[in-house]
């Protein structure tokens, strides 16, 4: 008993002090670092320019294309109403500033200065200039972590949008992704316009990915075709998070980003691994 | 400068423990920031790394393993817990502290580099098999395989030059700081 006392008399301090360390430490990781963020928030916010800076200076030629594109989205958006299919289409964006990146080199992944405060919920859309960019996994109330689309764990289902192709892009930690196809000779070459596919249970159809670059069909076990984002990934300033129609899915199955049933038929028809997304 | 040696011990002591919970916070904060200079490849120096070498070094296998393991978590909640940081840090801080500094190598900064260095290796290795793990028994492991111990290779040494390099801006204070702590504490012992 003495001994007991003893040794508690000495070591006792410093057994409260690990198990507070070890026990902060463990409650910092299950609230996955929300204090943190709060806190690294509050210190970048006066380094963060108020405004996103917008090109005043645009090209006519893109003026008149930006006029096209809204004509056609109209009369596509009225010809799938006369068809009876009806898709929620995302609207209304939050801006949210980029505060920082990953903290560990094995995800790619970025920090944003808003939060739930601003509306932003978990399997929201991030789109940069260009395209989509990644969707939001963690919320605080006033950060978001985004997980990219050039994170190799990050898999997206999308599609050719000439030949209608479909495939499944895969990360390369970089700003180029690989798109593996379903088909054994895809129709596509370099130049193609890579968007989200209908298959996709994560992110809306139709939303812009990036070019294709180069293509490789010899490729086993299924074609390749490497594809520049047309999102900047690796310098990216400011975004736009819009609300996912598809979030309710995505957090049901988050494990798979094709829907199963088409999955499985695909699979079988063109030996294809399966595609997995990782939350 | 403040005259420590009037303090009351236990002051002393909340100081020194209120110093060193910074410097982690400290750390934990940089991790996200990608400054120009502190970062290649979009890879930034592992800090928390460091700073479990810089407890480490002067410390038993014990309290080396014990702070890798609360820094490990502390990554885990600002990135991903899945797999953990827990066990690469825990494993660099137990073999920091095992290593027989006293008659291998001198302690000053090239050796702090060095050490820093090839833990920095161990860590991203560590976490490269845990990845591994995770794929095998998947239809495509191969083809995983292939690319996570790609992607190690450039992780690897990228984070190792940058770490070691900013190694003793960690060391450096926060050592001096413990040896000004550890006096205090000597007379009386």
């Amino acid at each position: 008993m003495y001994a007991v006392r003893r040794w508690w008399d000495r070591n006792g301090i410093r057994l409260g002090l690990i198990s507070l360390a070890l026990g902060s430490a463990w409650l910092i990781r299950q609230t996955q670092g929300g204090l943190i963020y709060e806190v690294y928030r509050g210190l970048a916010q006066p380094f963060v320019q108020q405004t996103p800076q917008v090109e005043q200076s645009k090209d006519p030629k893109v003026l008149e294309l930006e006029q096209r594109l809204v004509e056609l989205e109209s009369q596509n958006r009225q010809l799938q109403e006369l068809l009876g299919y009806v898709e929620k289409h995302p609207s209304g964006g939050t801006v949210a500033p980029v505060i920082g990146r990953s903290a560990d080199h094995w995800w790619q992944q970025v920090i944003l200065g808003r939060g739930s405060k601003d509306g932003i919920q978990i399997g929201a859309i991030v789109s940069g200039d260009g395209g989509i960019v990644g969707r939001v996994v963690q919320v605080t109330p006033n950060t978001s972590r985004v997980l990219l689309i050039s994170d190799p764990t990050s898999q997206v289902g999308v599609t050719i949008s000439r030949s209608r192709n479909m495939g499944y892009i895969r990360g390369q930690a970089a700003n180029r992704v690989i798109m593996e196809f379903f088909d054994k000779v895809p129709d596509v070459r370099p130049g193609d316009v890579v968007s989200t596919s209908s298959y996709s249970q994560i992110f809306p159809a139709g939303l812009p990915v990036g070019i294709v670059e180069s293509v490789n069909l010899n490729k086993s076990p299924a074609p390749e075709a490497v594809v520049a984002l047309s999102a900047p990934i690796s310098r990216l300033e400011w975004v736009i998070v819009s609300p996912n129609p598809k979030a309710g899915a995505a957090e049901l199955s988050s494990h798979t980003d094709l829907d199963p049933n088409h999955k499985n038929q695909l699979e079988s028809a063109s030996g294809v691994a399966s595609a997995e997304d990782r939350p | 400068m403040i005259d420590l040696t009037r303090w009351h011990p236990t002051a002393r002591q909340a100081l020194n423990w209120g110093v060193t919970v910074g410097s982690v916070l400290l750390c934990l904060l940089v991790l996200p920031t990608r400054f120009p200079g502190m970062a290649l490849l979009d890879v930034g120096p592992n800090w928390l790394l460091i700073w479990v070498v810089a407890w480490s070094i002067n410390r038993t296998v014990f309290e080396g393993a014990t702070a890798g393991l609360i820094l490990g978590w502390l990554q885990d909640g600002m990135s991903s817990p899945n797999p953990t940081h827990a066990l690469s840090l825990v494993v660099v801080g137990a073999l920091t502290a095992r290593l027989q500094k006293q008659r291998y190598i001198q302690e000053d900064f090239i050796s702090i580099a060095l050490i820093v260095f090839g833990m920095a290796v161990l860590a991203e290795t560590i976490t490269a098999i845990q990845f591994s793990l995770q794929t095998i028994g998947t239809a495509s492991a191969n083809q995983h395989l292939g690319k996570i111990w790609l992607y190690h290779q450039r992780i690897a040494l990228t984070s190792a030059i940058l770490s070691s390099l900013w190694a003793p801006a960690v060391y450096y204070p926060l050592n001096r700081w413990w040896e000004h702590m550890a006096e205090f504490e000597q007379p009386q012992a």
